[in-house]
């Protein structure tokens, strides 16, 4: 990994009080690469996207976007970059026209252009055909589609999604997964999270895991599974564990890497 | 497997979520704006219970005196104002209203008798509720007073009276829900209550007005409405105690018994709409259908000649919004009726000589400016409740919250412009024209209050924000400190505008106005600009806040 690196975090740390959220994160995710962040629920993924995004501010660390300290020059990167954050970050009472007009323009894009690419975009995403709805009123995969859309208006050059895939159905998501290619294929950087193991492994070059705010593995999908395999005896029989021979899937790194199989052990037996 | 099946007690149920609510509240304290938020709803508290107490006093001494003159039928008269109060004040006054959403405990194994004693229980959380509750005690005290002997009956009727209250209470609300969940049934309701109880004020006036030419009219037609009145449930309320003591049993128990029966159908049309609740009625908004728009040009954003394309947008951003907010639209016109509600003597009626703005028409441009600004304060002290969610963008955006908060600012004073104007052409027609000294006199106390407001709101809108929901009334509650304080600015900014037009006309001279306003301008513009240069470094310090309060559910 020659290349200077599109997102470099150093000693990235974000305290609440008495909880660590996240502790001494280290991260460098090169330019072009479809970089997955995975982690169980509560384990720092959506806080840290939040600091790489100047949505919050971290306790302690370094962030640097496109070789830009995110600290110092704040507006700068926030122009280079999209992102879609948790609560997707809508305008109730616009329509989905009106918002990606609004979006634009806030990037900086002079209004024919807003106006042309919001156009482009609400076909795209196959939201074009409501156009006096209010986007109170979409269906949550329409807001998912529309707060991708909002995103990527301004061809952001590192793309932040906090779960784009929740909530949104099968035709929807393959028109996202289409388009966050083609990004990828044009140079950009993607970054997600997603509880949906599947398609990050389909779609990811690169995953990160987080576990209790700290990171416990990074790489290629590749350079993990060699990892955990080394540390796991061909047919244990653990469940996180493939059977002799078999590629071990993200699912199986996910749960020996955050140990979420020895759970399976524990039953409620008081359930019927 | 366990085969161990557990009965459902409501009594636990009903405990678990009064200690929820008691949760609710104890964790609401964790942080200082909760604690801030405290103590401002203790201040109200104080206020409202003054005025809970006295006017309990004030119903004893009135029963008393009425029962002890011979004359219990008056009693109808309290009667009516606890009932009027206790129904119409939750509707309009909103922002002291705490009516957390019922509905969503459905999820749970309740049964509909406990789940209708919660939505009772939870309604009756509500100032008008123990006002009303407290003013017919004090009619209790004062007709035992009075009369000893009909204590435990007048307690029986007011214990009906009262259940009957809460009942109809929770109907409308009930019924209002039920309209409130669709967008467009709730904008045109809004529309019409608002139009409804604008129309109950200028009963008064018109009233007043044309009784002037026909007196022998108007007791006509309250001859008429005496017996109307007897029966509805106020009027029987005060029939069943007044029939008591003439003795009347039999009148008296079925004014009674009739009290009881319209708190049956309250009830059971209350039950209608609780059942349906209850079952799972799905009130979401209905889909719209699919159009393909024919018209495909590009529709180009705003422009806003010498401000940054961002500003523009925020700007443009803000104006829908408004335009697409019925309770905010009829906010802003209110100072149009008001005006037509002053010429129609409404305040003249208060005062033994001739109304103030009728003795002073030339106060009436200045004083309808200043309702104008008033009106605008829920917009500008909490100016990103309406985003809720969309706040994150702000921070998202490469845009500096200068230019954002800038950019709503601009939408506001433009807002008070339109309206200024309106109120200008209002005052023209209604009053005559305004001479040319009180109308710049008038704009300089605009270019002063304008800024003050908006670096008082700029300030509270970062440090006290509240999620709003623009189309519904009942989501409009602002935060109880935000209140507070942008009550004493505007105080401060009446008091100082009544000070300076006062001076101004004992030396009949409206241009002293002028300067003295365009001195204060230029402070106040200047205190804008420092704060709205500090808005970044506050709004970044606030980020955490902001976020977590605009975007929770």
């Amino acid at each position: 990994m020659d290349a200077a690196p599109s997102i470099s975090i150093q000693g990235l740390t974000r305290r609440f009080g008495e909880l660590l959220a996240v502790d001494n994160v280290d991260l460098r995710v090169a330019p072009g690469q479809f970089f997955g962040f995975l982690g169980p629920n509560g384990a720092g993924k959506s806080t840290t996207i939040k600091m790489l995004t100047g949505l919050l501010a971290p306790s302690a660390g370094r962030i640097e976007i496109l070789g830009l300290d995110l600290q110092k020059n704040p507006v700068e990167v926030k122009r280079q970059i999209g992102v879609v954050p948790e609560g997707m970050a809508l305008f109730g009472r616009l329509t989905g026209s009106e918002f990606l007009n609004f979006a634009g323009r806030m990037y900086g894009l002079d209004r024919e252009t807003a106006a042309q690419r919001t156009a482009e975009l609400l076909d795209f995403m196959q939201l074009a055909d409501q156009p006096k709805k209010l986007i109170t009123d979409y269906s949550h995969g329409m807001q998912k589609k529309l707060a991708m859309a909002a995103a990527v208006i301004h061809g952001p050059k590192v793309l932040f999604l906090d779960e784009p895939f929740e909530g949104v159905d099968a035709i929807a998501a393959g028109t996202l997964k289409a388009m966050l290619q083609g990004m990828i294929a044009r140079g950009a950087t993607i970054f997600l999270t997603s509880h949906v193991l599947e398609i990050v492994e389909r779609l990811c070059s690169h995953v990160a895991i987080i576990h209790q705010g700290r990171l416990v593995a990074q790489g290629s999908l590749e350079e993990l599974r060699a990892g955990v395999e080394a540390q796991t005896p061909a047919g244990s029989g653990d469940g996180g564990a493939p059977a002799s021979g078999e590629k071990m899937t993200l699912e199986q790194i996910f749960l020996r890497t955050v140990g979420g199989s020895r759970h399976s052990d524990q039953e409620l037996s008081w359930l019927g | 497997m366990s085969e161990r099946s557990y009965a459902i007690h409501p009594r636990t149920q009903l405990a678990a979520i009064a200690e929820l609510r008691w949760r609710l509240f104890v964790n609401a304290l964790r942080t200082t704006r909760g604690k801030l938020e405290l103590l401002s709803q203790i201040v109200i508290g104080i206020a409202f219970a003054i005025g809970g107490f006295g006017g309990a006093v004030g119903m004893g001494f009135a029963a008393a005196l009425m029962i002890s003159a011979g004359k219990p039928e008056l009693l109808a008269l309290l009667f009516w104002f606890v009932f009027v109060f206790w129904q119409v004040f939750p509707i309009m006054a909103t922002a002291f209203a705490n009516n957390p959403d019922a509905s969503d405990l459905l999820r749970f194994p309740l049964s509909y008798r406990s789940y209708f004693l919660v939505r009772l229980a939870y309604g009756s959380i509500d100032p008008a509720t123990a006002l009303g509750c407290l003013w017919s005690f004090g009619i209790l005290v004062g007709a035992g007073f009075a009369k000893p002997a009909l204590l435990p009956w007048t307690l029986l009727v007011l214990l009906a009276f009262v259940a009957f209250n809460l009942l109809f209470m929770q109907m409308i609300f009930a019924w209002m829900e039920r309209w409130l969940a669709q967008r467009r049934t709730r904008e045109i309701l809004g529309i019409l209550f608002v139009l409804l109880m604008l129309s109950f004020q200028m009963i008064g006036p018109l009233a007043q007005h044309f009784g002037k030419r026909s007196r022998p009219d108007v007791k006509r037609y309250i001859e008429i409405l005496a017996p109307v009145q007897g029966i509805l449930p106020p009027g029987l309320a005060a029939d069943a105690i007044a029939q008591a003591m003439y003795p009347r049993a039999m009148t008296s128990f079925s004014s009674f018994a009739l009290l009881c029966g319209f708190g049956l159908i309250v009830g059971y049309y209350l039950h209608l709409r609780l059942w349906a609740q209850y079952r799972g009625e799905n009130l979401s908004e209905v889909a719209a259908a699919s159009v393909l728009p024919k018209d495909r040009a590009l529709r180009l954003g705003w422009i806003l000649p010498g401000f940054s394309i961002p500003v523009a947008a925020v700007f443009e951003k803000e104006i829908r919004y408004l335009l697409r907010s019925g309770p905010m639209l009829l906010n802003l016109i209110m100072p149009l009726f008001v005006l037509l509600i002053f010429r129609f003597g409404a305040m003249n009626s208060l005062r033994h000589s001739a109304g103030f703005m009728a003795r002073s028409s030339d106060m009436a441009f200045p004083a309808a400016a200043a309702y104008t600004l008033l009106m605008l304060t829920n917009l500008v002290c909490n100016s990103f409740g309406g985003d809720a969610g969309g706040i994150q963008f702000f921070f998202a955006s490469p845009v500096s919250f200068r230019e954002i908060v800038l950019a709503k600012n601009l939408s506001h004073a433009g807002i008070l412009m339109l309206e200024a104007t309106l109120a200008w052409a209002a005052v023209s027609v209604l009053y005559g024209r305004p001479a040319l000294d009180v109308t710049v006199a008038t704009l300089a106390g605009l270019l002063f209050a304008a800024p003050l407001n908006f670096s008082v709101g700029n300030l509270l809108s970062i440090f006290s924000p509240k999620k709003l929901d623009y189309s519904s009334f009942r989501h409009q509650k602002p935060s109880q400190t935000s209140v507070l304080i942008s009550l004493g600015v505007q105080l401060f900014v009446v008091g100082v505008g009544v000070a300076v037009f006062w001076i101004a006309r004992i030396y009949r001279n409206f241009w002293i106005a002028t300067v003295v306003l365009l001195i204060l301008s230029a402070i106040s513009l200047t205190a804008y600009r420092m704060i709205l240069n500090r808005v970044d470094a506050l709004a970044l310090e606030r980020q955490e806040t902001l976020v977590a309060e605009l975007c929770r559910a």
